[in-house]
Parts: C-alpha cells; sequence; structure tokens
C-alpha cells in the first residue's frame, strides 16, 4: 500500500547486516572450555553479570510486540492498555522475591529450565512434563507475535506488501528469520544477549527522541490528550459504546487489576525470561536488576503513550484506516510521518532488532525446555552433554520454523488468540513453579490435576469470551461473581483450590508423594563459580544412585503399585521408567522417600571442605553413613554417568 | 566453594522489606488510588503521571531492599578480603 522508502529501508537493512555480524562474532565472545554444554549454548555460560544481565533480560522481556502491541491498544482503546505499565511496575518486586531462589536452586542442581527444577522438586516425571509442555506451547505464539511486529513495521516501510504471493510478500521476513536462525544455532545465547546492546540502545534513543520531538511538533500533550480524549469519548458503531476512557472507569478497574497482576506472575514462569534469569552470574544479580530493570518500564510507558500521539496525528489516522483499522501500523506510520526518513529507518530497525532479540531467546529457551525436560527425560536418559547441545540447536531450529508457520499461515487473529491462551496456560504452572520454590505441601498429583482443571477451565472460558467482533477468543478477561476478571487469574484460583483440596485428601490417603531432590540449603545458594574436574563428582554420584536404589529395592511392593493410585496422573511416567537399568537414579528418586535431609550446617562444611565438590556428594556422604543396610556397589561412571543435576564448574573470571 | 545467603537476617528487616515491596506491588495493583484526572501534572493526567513517577519509586524501594538484604562486603572489600587470605 506505501511506496519503498528508501532512506529509511537502506537503514534498516544496514542495521540487520550489523547485527548480523554480532550475532555470528557472539560464538567467540567469552569463549567456553566445553562449548558442547547446554550450560553454554543454552545459558551463555552461566557468567552474566548485573550490566549484561540488565541488557539481556530488558531485551527479552520488552519484546517488540509490547512496543506495538501496548501503543496499539492504547491508540484504540485508551487507557485500558496502561495495564502494561501497571503489570512491567509490580514485576519486579514479585521477582525480587522469588528470583533468586530460582537462580539459586537452578545453579546449585544444574537446572537450565524450569520444568527440570519442577521434576526434581516434586519428584514427578508426569510434573515436570506438563511445565514443559506447557511452556512450549505458550513460547511458540509467542515467537509468532514477534514476527507480526515485523510485519507491521514492513508493511508501512512499503517491502514486499503488493504481493499477493504469501511467499514474495513475506521473504524479507523469511530471509531475517533464517539469518538469525544460523547464528542462534551456532553462538546459543551469546547471539542475543550480545545483540541485545545494539537492540536497547536504538530502543532508547528512538523513545527519548520520540517523546521530546513528536509532542512540540504536533501542539504539545495539552493537545494530545485532548484528541485521544474526544475520540475515546465518541461512540463506536459497531459496538453502540464509547470507544473507552482516558481513566479506567470503576467497571474496568477490575480487570484492569488482574490483567496486570496475572500477567507480573506469569512473566517469570515464562521459559524464555526464566532462561535469562538463569544465565545470570550471582544470586545478588536477580535483585540488583529487579531495582535497575525498570528503566525499561519507564521506556514501556512513554511508548504506551505513542498511542495518544498517534491518535493526534490525521495522517496516521488515515493510514490506520487505509490499513483496514489495523491499529498495529499505528507506531510505525507515526514514525514515518513524523521523522525524517533516516530517523524513521533507525527506528524501525529499534523495532525489528527488538523482535529478533526475544524471538532467539524465546527459541533458545523452549530448546532447553524440550532438551532436557522432554529429550533426556522420555527417550534419552543417558544422553551426554554434547547430544544434549545438538538436540537443543535442532529443536531451537524448529521451534523457528514452527513459530514462521503460525506468522504465514495461519492469520493474525489466530496468533494473538494463541498469545492470549499461551498467557492463561503459562499461570497454571505457577503453583509447581513459584509456589514450589517455597513450600512442598501441595501433593504432586493434586498439582497435576490442579493444572489440568485450570488449563481446562482457562481454554474454554476464552473460548466462550466475545468481543472486538469476534465470537470466541475475544478478550482475556471474563466476568466472574459480577467481576470483569482475567481469566487467567480465574483458572489459576480454580487450579490453586483443587490442588489444595486434592493435596489434603491424597496425603488422607496416604498416597506416596514425590521424592524432593533439592535440598534446603540450595535455594539460598550462592556458588561462587570455581574450577573443578567435572569427573571428581562421578565417583559420588554413583555412589547416591546405588544407595536411592537399595532404598527403593525395599520398599519396591508399595512403590510400584504407586501410579496405580492417581489413574491418569502420570500416563507418560510409567512406559519411560519401564525403559530404565533398575539401577537409574531417577526411578527411585520419583518414587521412593527421601533419605534423610542433610542439615545445612553439614552441607556448608562439607562444601567448604572439600575442594569445589559438587552438591550431590555431599547429601549422599551425609545420609550414607547412618544407614547400616546399605550395600554401596561401585558402579562405573559410564553407566551413571547421567549428568542431571550436577554443578558443572565454571570458568573463572 | 559455596556460599550461602546468610538466611538469618533480623525481623525488623525482613518486615521492612516485605512493606517496602508491598507498598511497590499495592501502588500499582490498587487501580482505585489513581483512576483519576485530577490533579493534573502540567498536561497530565493523574492516571498517567501517578504510574510514570511509580516506576522509579518501585526501582528505588527494591534498591533499597537488596542493601538491607545484602549479605557480602561491596565487591573492593570482598577483593580486599582476597587478597589477605592468599597472603
Amino acid at each position: 500500500m506505501n511506496h519503498l522508502d528508501g532512506v529509511a529501508f537502506t537503514i534498516v537493512i544496514v542495521s540487520f547486516l550489523v547485527v548480523t555480524c554480532i550475532g555470528f562474532a557472539a560464538a567467540r565472545w567469552r569463549p567456553a572450555e566445553d562449548p558442547m554444554h547446554l550450560n553454554e549454548w543454552g545459558l551463555g555460560g552461566r557468567g552474566f553479570g548485573t550490566f549484561v544481565s540488565w541488557f539481556l533480560l530488558g531485551g527479552d522481556i520488552y519484546t517488540a510486540y509490547t512496543f506495538i502491541a501496548v501503543p496499539a491498544l492504547v491508540y484504540a482503546a485508551g487507557a485500558a492498555g496502561f495495564y502494561a505499565l501497571s503489570y512491567t511496575i509490580m514485576v519486579w518486586p514479585i521477582v525480587f522475591v522469588f528470583g533468586p531462589r530460582l537462580w539459586s536452586v537452578a545453579r546449585a542442581r544444574g537446572y537450565v529450565s524450569p520444568g527440570e527444577f519442577v521434576r526434581g522438586r516434586h519428584g514427578s516425571q508426569g510434573l515436570g512434563l506438563a511445565v514443559a509442555a506447557t511452556g512450549i506451547l505458550a513460547t511458540m505464539p509467542y515467537i509468532a507475535l514477534q514476527l507480526v511486529g515485523i510485519q507491521s513495521v514492513l508493511t508501512v516501510l512499503g517491502v514486499g506488501g503488493n504481493s499477493s504471493n504469501v511467499f514474495i510478500r513475506d521473504l524479507p521476513l523469511i530471509i531475517a528469520f533464517a539469518v538469525v536462525s544460523a547464528y542462534t544455532y551456532l553462538a546459543g545465547l551469546r547471539a542475543p544477549a550480545l545483540i541485545a546492546f545494539v537492540k536497547d540502545t536504538l530502543i532508547y534513543v528512538t523513545v527519548i527522541v520520540a517523546i521530546l520531538y513528536i509532542p512540540s511538533r504536533i501542539g504539545g500533550w495539552g493537545h494530545i490528550f485532548g484528541v485521544s480524549s474526544a475520540h475515546l469519548k465518541s461512540v463506536n458503531p459497531t459496538t453502540g459504546k464509547p470507544y473507552g476512557n482516558l481513566v479506567v472507569l470503576p467497571a474496568g478497574q477490575w480487570a484492569y487489576a488482574t490483567l496486570a497482576l496475572g500477567s507480573a506472575l506469569a512473566l517469570f514462569v515464562y521459559p524464555h525470561a526464566a532462561t535469562g534469569l538463569f544465565a545470570a552470574k550471582r544470586r545478588d544479580v536477580i535483585r540488583r536488576n529487579a531495582a535497575m530493570l525498570p528503566a525499561y518500564t519507564l521506556v514501556l510507558g512513554l511508548i504506551a503513550l505513542f498511542g495518544y500521539m498517534a491518535r493526534a496525528v490525521p495522517a496516521v489516522n488515515a493510514g490506520v484506516v487505509a490499513g483496514h483499522g489495523n491499529a498495529q501500523l499505528s507506531v510505525p506510520l507515526l514514525f514515518s510521518t513524523m521523522f525524517p526518513s533516516w530517523f524513521a529507518g533507525v527506528a524501525d530497525a529499534a523495532i525489528i532488532i527488538g523482535a529478533l532479540v526475544p524471538a532467539a531467546i524465546m527459541s533458545i529457551a523452549a530448546a532447553n525446555l524440550f532438551t532436557r525436560t522432554i529429550y533426556k527425560e522420555l527417550f534419552r536418559p543417558y544422553a551426554s552433554a554434547a547430544e544434549e547441545t545438538r538436540v537443543a540447536r535442532l529443536a531451537s531450529l524448529l521451534m523457528k520454523v514452527g513459530a514462521l508457520g503460525f506468522a504465514l499461515e495461519l492469520n493474525k487473529t489466530f496468533s494473538i488468540n494463541l498469545q492470549l491462551l499461551g498467557g492463561i496456560w503459562i499461570l497454571q504452572t505457577f503453583p509447581s513453579v513459584v509456589i514450589g520454590l517455597f513450600t512442598r505441601w501441595f501433593h504432586r498429583a493434586a498439582l497435576i490435576i490442579g493444572w489440568l482443571a485450570g488449563m481446562a477451565y482457562g481454554t474454554v472460558q476464552a473460548y466462550r469470551t466475545t468481543g472486538g467482533g469476534q465470537a470466541h477468543f475475544g478478550a482475556s478477561a471474563a466476568p466472574v461473581f459480577g467481576h470483569t476478571t482475567y481469566i487467567a487469574i480465574t483458572a489459576l484460583l480454580l487450579n490453586l483450590a483443587v490442588s489444595a483440596v486434592l493435596s489434603v485428601v491424597f496425603k488422607g490417603f496416604g498416597l506416596q508423594d514425590g521424592y524432593d531432590e533439592t535440598r534446603p540449603a540450595d535455594y539460598v545458594a550462592d556458588p561462587v563459580p570455581a574450577p573443578a574436574p567435572a569427573r571428581g563428582s562421578a565417583r559420588g554420584r554413583a555412589r547416591e544412585a546405588a544407595h536411592a536404589a537399595t532404598h527403593a529395592a525395599a520398599r519396591a511392593p508399595e512403590a510400584a503399585r504407586a501410579p496405580e493410585a492417581a489413574p491418569g496422573a502420570e500416563p507418560a511416567a510409567r512406559p519411560a521408567a519401564g525403559s530404565r537399568p533398575p539401577w537409574d537414579p531417577a526411578v527411585p528418586w520419583s518414587l521412593g522417600a527421601a533419605p534423610e535431609e542433610a542439615t545445612v550446617a553439614t552441607r556448608a562444611t562439607a562444601a567448604a571442605g572439600a575442594t569445589a565438590a559438587a552438591e550431590p556428594p555431599a547429601s549422599a556422604k551425609a545420609a550414607a553413613p547412618d544407614d547400616v543396610s546399605t550395600v554401596v556397589f561401585d558402579i562405573p561412571a559410564s553407566l551413571t554417568g547421567r549428568p542431571r543435576s550436577q554443578e558443572r564448574p565454571l570458568r573463572r573470571k | 566453594m559455596v556460599r550461602h545467603a546468610s538466611p538469618a537476617k533480623s525481623p525488623a528487616i525482613r518486615i521492612t522489606v516485605a512493606v517496602m515491596l508491598t507498598v511497590a506491588v499495592g501502588g500499582a495493583l490498587w487501580v482505585p488510588i489513581y483512576a483519576h484526572l485530577l490533579p493534573k501534572l502540567g498536561d497530565f493526567p493523574f492516571f498517567y503521571w501517578y504510574q510514570l513517577i511509580l516506576v522509579p519509586v518501585t526501582a528505588f524501594l527494591c534498591w533499597i531492599s537488596y542493601l538491607l538484604l545484602r549479605t557480602e562486603p561491596a565487591a573492593p572489600a570482598r577483593e580486599r578480603e582476597h587478597e589477605e587470605a592468599r597472603r
């Protein structure tokens, strides 16, 4: 619909080439001793300090879709769109509380994804799978929406928009995505971490210039709010109601608050945000960043105001109408109308790169989840670190292809609906992941059934919600007991209620709960990277495995019946368990009772005494001497060398 | 070497941190306190400038909480300790 803006397009291309070079160069950034370990490819070596983490998390969470969709919502509906600001304010105090615990346990146990933590904490393969599947399902449409963000910029740039052939029209998008996939495949998380510097610099420059320059050109903030207010009060012909309001009316306040809270609670349960968290070097980095990442929130708030600016520019309104009323074009149109071509190019490049960074991180996060929680658990329990990395690389490619398919083949409404559903779904893993960080009161089978209940309710309720001219998936909030509430929150409450009631019931019947492989000290651990031979702990692991197996053998009769007691709860776990050799530690761990809890003090002295011994041997030593019936077989490390839960040594800075 | 963030912080500190973080979340969560047009700051309705100001306030509260909960000496001091330990 537009003619090609040569200057802007050139700048976008140049920026893209620069970013591509950085992406490939990132493979050599902070070179690793063992690049084929998932800690390296999937978490950038777990060595990012406050500064790099700030860029990485900022680049990860404040996505292009946010930069396009939030102002679009403000443009169309006014104050309701500002829930995103409210949400990104309250997410930081929330992360401040649980982020350090999640980081510590992941570091102490070598987890690379939330799914692994859930499996280890609740001793339930089924629950781990549920969390992993939810994470992947919720991430795929999220990646697709990054592409939708790029598409809206490309449309305004006038690239490929005229062809009726899907392939030619979206060729630039396909090329861009292929290039991103290539350097993500090579460099892993290092690529988006390094590119995030460019992305955020461009975003900050664009936003600061826009917020200072545009209002002065279009008559000041008084005029901007005046025009927007007048538009929002006018009646929408399709609904017969006003478009919105400049402040949230009492009727909409409940929806506003629950949307903000639900999104804030869900954010760090998303795999990509957790990946950014796990990549931090030290525990303190999380809290420091909780105080520093609000800088991005401020930017988000200013970007949301772009929606009102766009409303005050007649050319933008005309452009949106010409684009079939697609409000997502409003911000790119605002840039192209208000800025000289070269700076519009900079701004467009900011949005495009701002979409590529999170897309890369999301695909890596989903790949980590798939590799550790699904591939390794179900198919290849003895996969080596190098095999894990190879699988994760391929999985990240598959995720991207899938997302591309979503964005190109299915219509945009479908992606947006799925994204809405993704937000509802991902919050249903909150009890297992976040509440699990603090308490194991919930029974694992109750958590699975609660999760199912939340997922089912959320999906059905979202499907039944009408709005915006759609019969289904019309809005993310639906009335409950007279209040319009974010569906994810209602589903979460249902999930928690079911989990709580069933936990009481299951415990009352004495149903076997899973074995918690984590220790209280893991949640406050702050391991300092120290050089240690990875093989040093293999013997300790072997002893622990043998010890646990003996325990389980003694309990075999009741342990074997345990799965039947919870019908349908863990269908996926059983075939995998059956295919395993008897000494595999995972089977007794998931069925047997816990050995004695190693105390914090024992572990602290043991860990301090042994030069950088990994975590599991310490607990094995603490538990084994008390048990005289234990016969410890020396199983070769090659058989038990299932590298789960061990802390991998990191190079010293 | 594994260091453990000391769980033994005085109750006063823990309560202070809890209150500060609750204020930060509550300030954004309790919509009726800021869903007003007036008073305006410049041309900005209250609804907008309140939320924009709440951002640095939240950051400040998180930073203070971080300082209160921090368990180890600041980086330069730590370096010095390491130096001394080596000698």
